[in-house]
């Protein structure tokens, strides 16, 4: 089994702020792990419009709309729930970013399970 | 109708400071700009002109969530603003200003404006190269790259729209201004350039759902393809995210390098771009990643051969 790769603490993201990291060995994107009503999500940077995904920021972490109410593809403007990863506006409507699986350890650390084998958008 | 292209295009974005700031690291350079916005100058003076989108002076938004609100068209002399005025005045609404401009909308609701244009004449030599056969364009001693080099944009190029419907917007450009199609990507849409600007396109259509009508992406002329590169290198290491690029474009032969931005939109550095007169047939090519490209790089790292082999024993 491949071994989980550290991204950082939980109390690196702040609520309503998304961070970037990698791309992580077996991932060929980053990861934007971002908190949302105190939960944690992370998610694939990689807009479905187009195959493959394109990312997302405009910028080193700049992933959310100026309102900062979504998650937002700076290629376009499409928004995405941040919670459910669901495009509410823009080129990929309905479609759905992919769902990074995180593990907290008993010390506060976020770690995702290196990728196998990344299904190709 | 001598249309020259666009001097500015105008943006009402939700985040001022971000897009301040993206404007000035692209290279270019704020003019009378204020917490409230302003218009961000090529070397022309040509640019962009951003706001907040609550600012009232701002045109009105497109029904979508585009940030785009004006283009603002330069042209050669104030007759050719009678001229536009007489045609479009024929079968909409069209407002003098008092500086002598006139505001309309064209036939998909997109706000434009013309004004005797505002665009600075530049005096500045392209990028040279020697190559055997051809006279040497740099001197003895005179170097081609260091690491200071300047690599700011030039002029604004062109600008890619959203439409539902590009016969609706064909018409319009070519049929009422004069526009001409140089290119068409099938199952995307025509180039096009205006009568008084030789460059291959100021405007591109691409066909999209009408909740997606509004700006694809925006483009400055660079110096030559060593600048072009230089300044997204230069952009990348600051932090901003490359779309697509660097490469060169097949239809305008130009090349190319596209960044996200918080406008709304892509920004690409253009360079070398196909000239054409009225003796140009137009060409079609399906859309696809052949037709649009001669070559596609993607950045890395700077890396350069050397130093011990990994796992080497000291």
């Amino acid at each position: 089994m491949a071994s989980a790769q550290l991204l950082c603490r939980v109390e690196d993201i702040a609520e309503g702020e998304a961070r970037g990291f990698g791309p992580l060995d077996g991932y060929r994107r980053k990861i934007v792990v971002l908190r949302r009503n105190g939960m944690l999500h992370a998610w694939l940077d990689a807009c479905p419009h187009y195959p493959g995904g394109t990312p997302m920021a405009w910028k080193t972490d700049a992933y959310l709309n100026g309102e900062k109410t979504h998650l937002a593809c700076h290629s376009h403007g499409a928004l995405f729930d941040m919670e459910s990863g669901e495009c509410v506006l823009g080129p990929c409507l309905g479609q759905q970013l992919t769902r990074i699986a995180l593990a907290i350890s008993d010390e506060g650390e976020i770690f995702v399970a290196a990728a196998q084998e990344e299904k190709r958008a | 109708m001598n249309i020259i292209g666009p001097d500015y295009l105008v943006f009402g974005v939700d985040d001022l400071a971000a897009s301040i700031e993206y404007l000035t690291a692209f290279g270019l350079k704020p003019v009378d700009v204020t917490d409230k916005g302003g218009l961000f100058e090529a070397l022309d003076g040509s640019g962009i002109i951003v706001r907040h989108k609550s600012d009232p002076t701002l045109p009105p938004p497109l029904p979508t969530s585009n940030m785009l609100r004006q283009q603002v068209y330069g042209v050669r002399a104030s007759e050719d603003l009678d001229a536009i005025e007489a045609e479009l005045s024929k079968d909409r609404r069209v407002t003098r200003l008092a500086d002598g401009s006139i505001e309309t909308k064209d036939d998909h609701g997109f706000e434009l404006k013309f004004q005797v244009t505002k665009r600075r004449e530049l005096v500045m030599p392209a990028e040279k190269i020697n190559a055997p056969g051809a006279p040497a364009q740099r001197k003895p001693n005179e170097i081609g790259v260091w690491e200071e080099m300047p690599a700011a944009p030039r002029m604004l190029s062109h600008v890619v729209l959203f439409v539902p419907d590009i016969e609706v917007a064909t018409n319009f450009y070519c049929g009422r201004l004069g526009f001409v199609i140089t290119d068409v990507l099938k199952g995307a849409g025509p180039f096009l350039r205006p009568k008084a600007n030789d460059d291959h396109h100021t405007l591109f259509f691409i066909r999209t759902p009408d909740y997606m009508k509004g700006c694809e992406h925006l483009a400055f002329h660079m110096g030559g393809p060593t600048e072009l590169m230089v300044a997204g290198t230069r952009f990348v290491k600051k932090g901003y995210q490359s779309f697509w690029g660097p490469g060169r474009h097949k239809f305008g032969s130009n090349w190319f390098w596209y960044f996200n931005s918080p406008l709304g939109c892509h920004f690409e550095y253009d360079a070398d771009m196909d000239k054409h007169d009225d003796e140009w047939i137009a060409r079609e090519a399906p859309m696809g990643a052949e037709a649009s490209q001669i070559v596609l790089f993607e950045m890395r790292e700077k890396w350069a051969p050397g130093g011990p082999p990994p796992g080497a024993k000291p």
